[in-house]
């Protein structure tokens, strides 16, 4: 059964014509029945196979899209607040409308774009670079994905609510006309308090809650994947880098969620039953609120940022042409970042009077954890050092975020010194330090990892010099917007002002932000045009267009259903460079499927049917706080949902069918 | 069958060797893991609990007045002994005993049982008889919030084993094959009864002393 | 792969039955201590030593010495490998840490005692309402 073979080396791939792969497939004749005998949804048309898919690969796609769906209205709505700055005293939104603006652009960007991003590059790549057939749970990959789209929908369902308000078909029992969040990303109490803020606090809350659970149910998906998935020979030490980024943001995801769940459910409790977690009246602490949300929001910057250094880490070695320099290092500084971003929370509340010691202590803490981030910011211009650097548009890309993201190091360091945080904090100034490790950091390295890996998974190479002008544009537009803020910060302009007097003196530098802003816009728009374009028509990628380091690069484009026809043995860290370029010892190995071929899981309605019910519960939650009659039943209704789908889940069983890859179609190397 | 979070790689024995190996089960993996992370979860709720007792140690309800010290030992013993149950249970599906497995298995859902059910009488006694509700302070939230929590993961525990119970009468039932499973979710049921250690001390005794 | 190592049928091997015999006692000789410890800690915190540490410290003794008989015997983790010892101690010690540090980070002199529920005694009016 067990055959070890050795690849050919071809240093160029033949172009991939058709991107579909459709081997000889081994299905039980007729309709496959489940255990439970309903019909498996597999081999039916298009929409059913999206949307009862449990191929890691689909799964990325989709959580791709519906990020940047969502990237694109945090976008909008992040447009609507620089035009209301724009000038002094001015009204083209309401001061509600504001607040729900700001709160709406945070929470989407954080919850609904930035990590279901990452969670699209974790899918796409965690099975491939670790040479897995998929991850180790697939149902419930397809559970977390929709169980997101199901949480931000619910947040989202507010503006529909809230324009309902304003035509008049729809008012709430306790007098509040906001229905849409507008607490702040952070949502502080007592804000969140009945007596102050509408239903929009509780369509904030269910989507959070419904939130965590898919972020948690997928980081605990890709952690098991990481650890017992591993083709033979990829040791942890030679994972590649992006992987351990994964590996570690999934043990932040775990542990830094069950606070925040735990405080929204408090919340939910003094705003439906009247409790006193965070009510003054009954002796609530509301900073007890900040320290639970910190707790929380702390390691959460991290879960942003470790996958973009994990993809700049990949991105920067193939270009440079050079391995990682300080692999362990890099590895093991992400791991203290992760540990220590646990115990620096309080840094977010210097103001609020911790005592000295309690500052000195999170100050000191949080000057460390700069140290490791130091460190990576060392390793990867080590990585260039002496490289032959090759300016594609995915380096041009990984080269800003360096810079922007030390940026913005910078001023986080300058907060972590509490005097200096007691100027700056709620200031402009803050916003532009999360901003240039966000966008500078985060969303530069996603467009960048798009670049990389687009040819990968479409199959088509992108095309001409738009790259370019985009990466330009983005990170013009990004200084011009976020720079100015630094000084409006220091010159007094507070964060999460609707509007601000003639005399001020902010008026100048405003504008320039506004400016700012729409080129940065302009240039999201390029890049979406740009990706549409590749999609339809750019022309074949082959292979490994890049000269790639990881076993992704060693099958087809598009990767076929099975992933790897035959299980990649791995002689070395860097495996597939090592394959091309190193001794023959490196080359790597493949392990035959054997005479069955490979099994593939069936597809399954369940998890649609389970995450469908945590919608339901979400939303009549909010409208029941609204004074809707019979929510509560339907509340109910939703969770016997979420219920049976899990039931009929466990029952059907995983089911499955073989596929016998033709010979040399998507081998380690084919 | 197999829970949610417990879906195997199927089929993983006849495969030839597509991992390395780590000797590690996967859905033991991930309940462990999942326990880890539940540690965060109940830690929070435990640590609200005790900040507001730390800050009104004085102010409003005393619970030595309310606690039922006799009665929450008696508890604390029942979940004990469902855990004992439970260690049986998953001994004895190893070793392919299905009646002993069955038979403990219903000792566990009948301990826990006994468990909620003092549960709610307790509840039911702080309500009618001291006047502690989810309204009364900041003690009734977080008391109510964090031992009512810890009930709905004994029944939801309670419910998980019932299945297994009940599916164990079914022909698809393979004790070679389940035991994994069912000791995935026996490690579940024994941390609800950590859980109980950690409040049966840091809530109940330690406003004796 | 993996799961073949701990799922497979072992009823007829008979070390693995006289193994599991052992467990057997160890599981009963462990839920009878717990069971004594549990009793203790009820005797003890009657003991007329209020406020003393030693009963607190006791306390916490017995009940650590409950989570840890549970956790390696109960749920096996000194017959598993040691990485899911490694990965529950962790989560372990991290929710300790962070209780820890909060509860440090609160105390009775952070509270505005001018507040209306801490003068009328609120908490517990709510309290004294509803009576039998
Ligand atoms: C060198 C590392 C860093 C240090 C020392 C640092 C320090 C700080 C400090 C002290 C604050 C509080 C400022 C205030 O409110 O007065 C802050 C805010 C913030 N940081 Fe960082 N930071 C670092 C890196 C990052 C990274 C990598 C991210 C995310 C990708 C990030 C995201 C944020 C966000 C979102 C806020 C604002 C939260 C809010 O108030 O809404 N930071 N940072
Ligand atoms: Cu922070």
């Amino acid at each position: 059964m067990k055959s070890e073979t050795t690849f050919q080396s071809t240093t160029m791939a033949p172009p991939v014509e058709s991107p579909v792969h459709e081997p000889p497939v081994d299905r039980p004749a007729g309709r496959p029945r489940s255990n439970i005998g309903l019909v498996r949804p597999d081999g039916r048309g298009f929409l059913v196979d999206w949307l009862t898919t449990v191929d890691h690969k689909k799964i990325g796609i989709m959580y791709f899209v519906f990020a940047m769906g969502f990237f694109l209205v945090g976008g909008i709505e992040a447009l609507l607040i620089r035009a209301q700055l724009a000038v002094a005293e001015n009204n083209l939104v309401s001061p509600q409308t504001y607040n729900q603006l700001f709160t709406m652009h945070g929470t989407t960007m954080i919850f609904l774009a930035v990590m279901p991003l990452s969670s699209a590059f974790f899918n796409l790549l965690i099975p491939l670079q670790i040479g897995a057939r998929d991850v180790a749970f697939p149902r419930l990959n397809a559970f977390s994905l929709w169980t997101f789209v199901a949480g931000a929908v619910i947040i989202n369902l507010s503006w529909f609510f809230q324009a309902a308000e304003a035509l008049g078909w729809f008012g709430v029992a306790g007098g509040h006309t906001d229905m849409v969040p507008a607490v702040g990303w952070f949502g502080y109490a007592p804000l969140t308090m009945t007596e102050y803020s509408g239903i929009g606090t509780d369509f904030w809350i269910f989507g959070l809650q419904v939130l965590g659970i898919a972020s948690i149910a997928a980081a605990l998906n890709f952690i098991v994947t990481i650890i017992n998935f591993r083709a033979p020979g990829m040791k942890m030490m030679r994972l590649p880098v992006f992987t351990w980024m994964t590996l570690i943001t999934s043990l932040l995801i775990i542990f830094a969620f069950p606070p925040i769940t735990v405080a929204l459910g408090q919340v939910m409790f003094d705003r439906f039953f009247g409790t006193s977690f965070f009510n003054v009246e009954g002796g609530g602490q509301p900073i007890l609120w900040q320290h639970l949300f910190w707790i929380f929001g702390h390691p959460e910057v991290y879960i942003l940022i470790l996958p973009a250094m994990g993809i700049i880490s990949e991105i920067l070695p193939t270009f440079s042409r050079k391995p990682l320099f300080g692999y362990s290092l890099v590895v093991f500084s992400g791991a203290v970042i992760g540990f220590l971003g646990f115990a620096v929370w309080s840094h977010h509340m210097f103001t609020t009077g911790l005592g000295k010691v309690a500052t000195a202590a999170f100050s000191l803490l949080t000057m460390a954890i700069a140290v490791p981030t130091g460190v990576k910011i060392f390793n990867w211009i080590g990585t260039l050092w002496g490289g032959r650097i090759k300016f594609s548009v995915p380096m041009v890309l990984a080269l800003g975020f360096i810079f922007m993201f030390m940026m913005g190091g910078f001023s986080g360091i300058m907060h972590s010194s509490a005097p200096a945080d007691a100027q700056q904090q709620d200031s402009y100034f803050v916003v532009a330090h999360f901003h240039y490790v966000l966008i500078g950091g985060s969303i530069l390295a996603i467009l960048a990892g798009t670049y990389f890996w687009l040819p990968k998974f479409t199959g088509r190479m992108w095309y001409g010099s738009l790259g370019y002008w985009m990466s330009g544009l983005v990170l013009v537009g990004f200084n011009l917007t976020f720079f100015p803020m630094h000084f409006l910060g220091l010159i007094g302009m507070p964060r999460r002002t609707h509007s601000y007097l003639e005399g001020t003196g902010w008026q100048p530098l405003n504008i320039v932000c506004t400016i700012g802003a729409f080129l940065l816009a302009f240039g999201i728009l390029l890049f979406l045009i740009d990706l549409i374009r590749t999609v339809r028509k750019g022309p074949p990628a082959g292979n490994d267009p890049w000269d790639g380091r990881t076993l992704e690069w060693s099958i087809p484009s598009p990767p076929p259903v099975y992933n790897f026809a035959k299980t990649p043995v791995v002689k070395a860290r860097d495996a597939l460079w090592a394959d091309k370029h190193g001794s023959s010892r490196q080359k790597l190995g493949g392990v035959e499927s054997g005479s069955h071929g490979i099994h593939m899981p069936s597809n399954s309605w369940m998890p649609l049917v389970a995450s469908a019910g945590l919608l339901l519960v979400g939303v009549s939650m909010a409208l029941k706080q609204a004074g809707v009659p019979f929510c509560g039943y339907l509340a109910i209704g939703g969770l016997v949902i979420t219920t049976v789908g899990i039931y009929l889940w466990a029952l059907e069983g995983p089911g499955g069918y073989h596929l016998h890859p033709r010979p040399n179609e998507g081998g380690a190397r084919s | 069958m197999s829970s949610p979070a417990a879906e195997a790689h199927a089929h993983a024995a006849e495969h030839p060797v597509e991992h390395m190996p780590t000797g590690l089960n996967t859905k033991k993996l991930i309940m462990w893991l999942f326990l880890a992370s539940d540690c965060m979860f109940f830690g929070t709720l435990i640590t609200t609990h005790l900040i507001y007792r730390k800050i009104y140690a004085n102010l409003g309800v005393d619970p030595i007045e309310i606690f039922d010290i006799e009665l929450t030992t008696a508890s604390s013993f029942i979940l004990l002994m469902s855990s004992l149950f439970m260690a049986l249970a998953v001994s004895a599906i190893h070793k392919g005993n299905v009646k002993s497995f069955r038979w403990n298995l219903i000792g566990v859902i009948v301990f826990g049982g006994l468990f909620l059910a003092g549960q709610v009488y307790e509840f039911n006694h702080f309500v009618h008889y001291s006047g502690l509700t989810l309204e009364s302070g900041t003690f009734g939230s977080t008391f109510y919030l964090m031992t009512g929590t810890h009930g709905v993961h004994v029944a939801l525990g309670i419910l998980w084993l019932l299945s297994w119970l009940i599916y164990s009468y079914t022909p698809r039932f393979n004790s070679a094959e389940h035991a994994i499973d069912v000791e995935t979710a026996g490690l579940y049921w024994h941390f609800v009864d950590i859980v109980w250690i950690v409040i049966f001390t840091a809530v109940y005794l330690i406003e004796y002393v | 792969m993996s799961d073949a190592a701990t799922a497979s049928p072992h009823h007829d091997d008979p070390q693995f039955l006289k193994e599991e015999q052992k467990k057997y006692f160890t599981f009963m000789n462990l839920a009878f201590l717990m069971t004594a410890l549990t009793g203790i800690e009820l005797v003890i915190i009657f003991l007329p030593f209020p406020g003393s540490l030693l009963i607190f410290g006791s306390l916490i003794f017995l009940s650590l010495v409950k989570f840890v008989g549970v956790i390696f015997w109960f749920m096996h983790l000194i017959y598993d490998k040691k990485l899911l010892t490694v990965i529950f101690l962790f989560g372990m010690t991290l929710a300790a840490g962070t209780a820890t540090a909060l509860m440090f980070l609160f105390s009775e002199s952070h509270v505005d005692q001018e507040l209306p529920f801490y003068q009328e005694g609120l908490i517990q009016e709510a309290q004294d309402e509803s009576g039998p």
